[in-house]
């Protein structure tokens, strides 16, 4: 019961007394800027250590580590399927193009293969001391499911556009009847220290990044039959061969999703535990690069449950039993309900309301503008050494 | 492990089956397809009434006008398949009760959210144990109420919050193929309804709230005209899903009115080929939040009036029994 | 500004600027203005009459009562018409000196466990020794505990009940360390009493040492609904036997 009340909350059981938080959010809060507990800028994420290709047994893996020793491992498993096909009874407007199959029979450009089925990729996440069907791991998975099934990348123009036609879905299309489910394993090995998105979001990444599924051989409409030579396998998002650095911007890029706070007017990237325990809102925005367009796509935003809501309030000096009498508020106090008075500046109180428009605005901007920290993102990212 | 000895049904849920002699032609499939008739901006009507459970100490259920071509179909029909669903869902609120023995003191009331389904609500039958789309909804209506409730008022106890979804809005038309636009996108609906929902009996159950909070839903769409051609997409407010070839993107938001605020904010899908008017696209998104607010503006109304209606039904028995 | 109050709040809605009032149960405060935050009759009452406080606005919750008036003359008015119609349910947490009835579950050597039926009105708790205003206030109560005080009604509605403890030093004010709790309550006894606080995670702390706090309804070992002959003794009409308890002063 405690367990489930606090895993759908950003955060576990923090054990931070009122005066703790009050200090954490006025620091936080700073108009010229806020003072982080661990001196990082507002912008900046922790250190981490990442490798991929780690799994030889999974068609791609990576590993991400923060210096607080938390880690985590993503597997990318993906196997051959056959397409339910109970769609065509009804797919009367296909029908009418029959005879166009008929003669692009074994050609390349079927139209209708680009679209894939978002329940192609199944997402597990699992994280020691909480149960599959938590709301913590659900959610997590979906949040992290949702922007990867969502990037449909339009009809292609750049140069590895056309691979990527349909996005991820349409990636894993083999032909009309045959298609690649991908399982993606998502494993925490240490509990919990913060929210666990960033990290997980991050190794999913980069697992996805160095997938490599294996070379098709046969052509069209044939049963599927595939080059078992590993080497020749092709990456699931495809990999310029030039240096990443100089077309990072024309490649399909897996979805990172960033968590994102606001503290009083400032906005903070990859909040550690403390930070997030007094964070007015927390919004988990995914974002993705694209072939077509040179900026940032947004693909999904969530607004997260901030733990600030379940905190213990502090007590005012005035409406402190133990001086009370001794403190001319004292008196004024008692005739009102103190829990219908306003705050009182470093007393600290949960954290209630929602938040204004304009505050997502900027954190958005902050995001998706060039040279935000999304790209800063990705682009570090793209620096982590694949196969 | 297949039973041979009994026949088995699907092992997934299956379609309904369409008779060739209900399709007239190949044509009339498509022009079968429910057609949004109300302006982008105009909502659907919404019927909230309070208090009908009397076991709960808070209840409400919300209804939403069936669209224009359901409402025809009823009427007049040519299939057994109605072409849309309309929301219908009844929201329970219970307590402020004692949380159970095990649990640890909290100086705030704990709240749970459950979201079912009713096996019978969509077109593809739900089983009774919650999926992970009921759960992730239930995440979703407790982050958005969780801002409005004044949760220091009540110590030490527990508020749970039961919402079953009679009927759900369906994710697309049933004619289309399951791949062509596959993103629950009728769960945003039906998130918007239970936010509504539960704030009216959150009130009815008088809870401290800051404010009533309304659930909107705004989503671009690119609309199919009737040459066939994809249109230029568009910005509509309560989008029924069944009534688009495909949604790009979709919002939903829980709203505060008399704070501007928003508690809870999900937004899903590409929108960055949509070019909305003058806006530059990078802030699509913006406009997309804005007309979501704006939906849930227009709940918020209906909202107030049902929760006025449960205040005056309360206090009207005073009045009531002073003229006796 | 009392001219603009409307009668009916909505939560959310805007009721007056904290220079004119004082927030009161039903509303919170935000950026120096008053708030409703549950739905009901806006409510406008002066905390000491004679003192130049400012007024408290608040949003009833048990509602009928004195809807809706501010004038302070209604509550004599409004006093006839409460009587004997039925009340709403309503929703009242425990709090710290609220007079709650309860019901014996349970008694140990050092405590006697208890579970709260009801929680009285706050208007009852300022005067208990009002018994009109008590009486009046709180009709339903009746129901609840001529179901409560019958022994085949103790299902386990317990669980959904607030549990508190009298312990053996809170039963009465005098002589505490003579108190035997067998003879201060018996389990299926109605027990007035008043919180004393919120306790740890599972119970709440009541106390009856007062004269006006204690067994308020009893059954004798024979089953029979007693009548209290003194602040320690109830007696049984039927068989006349009399038995021991910590007696609330009967009205």
């Amino acid at each position: 019961m405690t367990a489930q009340r606090q895993a759908s909350s950003a955060s576990q059981s923090l054990l931070i007394s009122p005066a703790e938080l009050s200090y954490l959010y006025t620091s936080l809060s700073l108009p010229d800027g806020p003072i982080r507990p661990d001196g990082r800028s507002p912008t900046q994420f922790r250190p981490l250590t990442a490798e991929t290709d780690i799994l030889p047994g999974t068609n791609g893996s990576a590993r991400v580590g923060f210096a607080d020793g938390t880690q985590a491992i993503v597997g990318v498993k993906a196997e051959v399927e056959k397409t339910v096909v109970a769609a065509e009874a009804l797919n009367l407007s296909q029908q009418q193009t029959q005879e166009d199959y008929a003669d692009n029979e074994g050609g390349e450009g079927q139209k209708t293969s680009s679209h894939g089925h978002g329940s192609w990729v199944q997402m597990s996440i699992e994280i020691p001391g909480f149960r599959d069907d938590d709301a913590l791991p659900v959610f997590l998975s979906e949040m992290m499911r949702e922007p990867l099934v969502e990037s449909v990348a339009g009809a292609g123009d750049g140069m590895g556009g056309d691979e990527m036609a349909g996005g991820l879905k349409g990636r894993l299309v083999i032909n009309k009847r045959w298609h690649w489910r991908l399982y993606i394993d998502v494993l925490l090995l240490s509990q919990p220290l913060s929210y666990p998105l960033p990290l997980l979001s991050l190794t999913t990444h980069l697992a996805l990044l160095s997938t490599k599924l294996p070379k098709l051989k046969s052509k069209g409409e044939e049963d599927p039959f595939f080059d078992d030579d590993w080497n020749a396998a092709e990456y699931l998002y495809p990999r310029s061969p030039s240096g990443p650095r100089l077309s990072s911007t024309k490649q399909v890029r897996p979805p990172v999703t960033l968590l994102v706070i606001s503290v009083g007017d400032n906005v903070i990237f990859d909040p550690n535990r403390e930070e997030i325990a007094v964070a007015d809102t927390v919004l988990a925005v995914s974002v993705t690069q694209d072939s077509d367009s040179d900026g940032l796509k947004l693909l999904s935003i969530r607004t997260v449950d901030p733990p600030s809501r379940l905190t213990q309030p502090g007590v005012s000096n005035s409406e402190n039993v133990a001086t009370l009498g001794s403190t001319a508020a004292a008196e004024e106090a008692a005739m009102t309900d103190p829990s219908t008075g306003e705050e009182v500046a470093g007393v600290w109180r949960p954290r209630r309301g929602g938040v204004k428009r304009r505050t997502i605005a900027k954190m958005l901007k902050l995001v998706l503008q060039k040279g935000g920290v999304g790209e800063e993102v990705l682009e570090g990212l793209e620096g982590v050494q694949v196969g | 492990m297949t039973d041979r000895r009994r026949i088995n049904g699907p092992p997934s849920g299956t379609r309904p089956a369409v008779f060739a002699s209900s399709l007239k032609s190949a044509s009339s499939i498509s022009t079968g397809r429910p057609r949004r008739q109300r302006q982008p901006d105009e909502l659907r009507k919404i019927f909230l009434k309070t208090g009908l459970i009397p076991s709960a100490s808070g209840s409400a259920y919300l209804e939403f006008e069936p669209s224009a071509s359901l409402a025809a179909a009823r009427s007049n029909p040519q299939s057994l398949i109605p072409p849309s669903s309309a929301l219908k869902l009844a929201c329970t609120v219970h307590g402020p009760k004692p949380l159970p023995r095990s649990a640890s003191f909290s100086p705030n009331v704990v709240l749970t959210t459950h979201v079912k389904y009713a096996p019978f609500a969509a077109r593809q039958r739900k089983g009774h144990i919650r999926d992970a789309s009921e759960r992730d909804l239930g995440v979703h209506l407790e982050t958005a109420l969780r801002g409005v409730i004044v949760a220091e008022r009540w110590p030490k106890s527990g508020l749970d919050i039961t919402i079953t979804i009679l009927e759900a809005e369906d994710d697309r038309w049933w004619g289309d193929a399951p791949d062509s636009h596959d993103a629950p996108w009728g769960m945003m609906n039906v998130l918007a309804g239970c936010i509504t929902a539960a704030s009216a009996a959150i009130a009815d159950a008088r809870i401290d709230c800051l404010d009533l909070v309304a659930g909107g839903v705004a989503a671009i769409v690119s609309d199919e005209s009737a040459e066939g051609e994809t249109s230029t997409p568009k910005l509509m407010l309560d989008t029924d899903p069944a009534e688009h070839k495909s949604i790009l993107s979709a919002c939903v938001v829980a709203y505060m009115p008399s704070r501007d605020e928003i508690t809870e904010l999900w937004l899903k899908g590409d929108h960055s080929k949509a070019s909305l008017g003058t806006t530059d696209q990078s802030l699509n998104h913006e406009s997309l939040i804005d007309g979501a607010v704006n939906a849930a503006r227009g709940a918020h109304t209906v909202l107030a009036e049902a929760v006025k209606e449960s205040a005056e039904r309360f206090a009207g028995l005073s009045t009531g029994a002073n003229t006796v | 500004m009392a001219t603009a109050l409307p009668t009916l709040a909505i939560p959310g809605q805007r009721l007056g600027s904290i220079a004119s009032y004082a927030a009161g149960p039903g509303t919170h405060v935000q950026n120096a203005t008053i708030y409703a935050s549950i739905a009901g009759p806006v409510v406008v009452d002066q905390a000491q009459p004679s003192s130049k406080a400012k007024l408290i606005l608040s949003v009833s919750r048990t509602g009928p009562k004195k809807a809706a008036a501010p004038a302070p003359s209604t509550k004599a008015s409004a006093k006839p018409a409460t009587t004997g119609k039925p009340k709403l349910r309503y929703n009242t947490l425990p709090a710290v000196d609220s007079v709650v009835l309860a019901r014996v579950t349970r008694v140990q050597k050092r405590q006697a466990t208890v579970s709260i039926l009801v929680v009285l009105d706050e208007s009852a708790s300022s005067q208990p020794l009002n018994p009109a205003q008590t009486t009046s206030d709180n009709d339903n109560i009746e129901a609840i505990l001529s179901s409560a005080a019958n022994p085949e009604n103790h299902s386990n509605s317990d669980e959904l009940r607030f549990q508190a403890l009298i312990r053996k030093e809170d039963v009465r004010a005098v002589e505490k360390d003579r108190v035997v709790m067998d003879e201060m309550f018996r389990v299926g006894d109605i027990v007035r009493g008043t919180v004393i606080s919120l306790g740890d995670q599972s119970f709440y702390y009541l106390t009856t040492a007062r004269n006006d706090l204690g067994v308020v309804m009893a059954r004798s070992e024979s089953g029979n609904m007693m009548f209290p002959v003194s602040w320690k003794e109830m007696r049984d009409p039927v068989t006349g036997v009399a038995e021991l308890r910590k007696v609330a002063r009967p009205f």
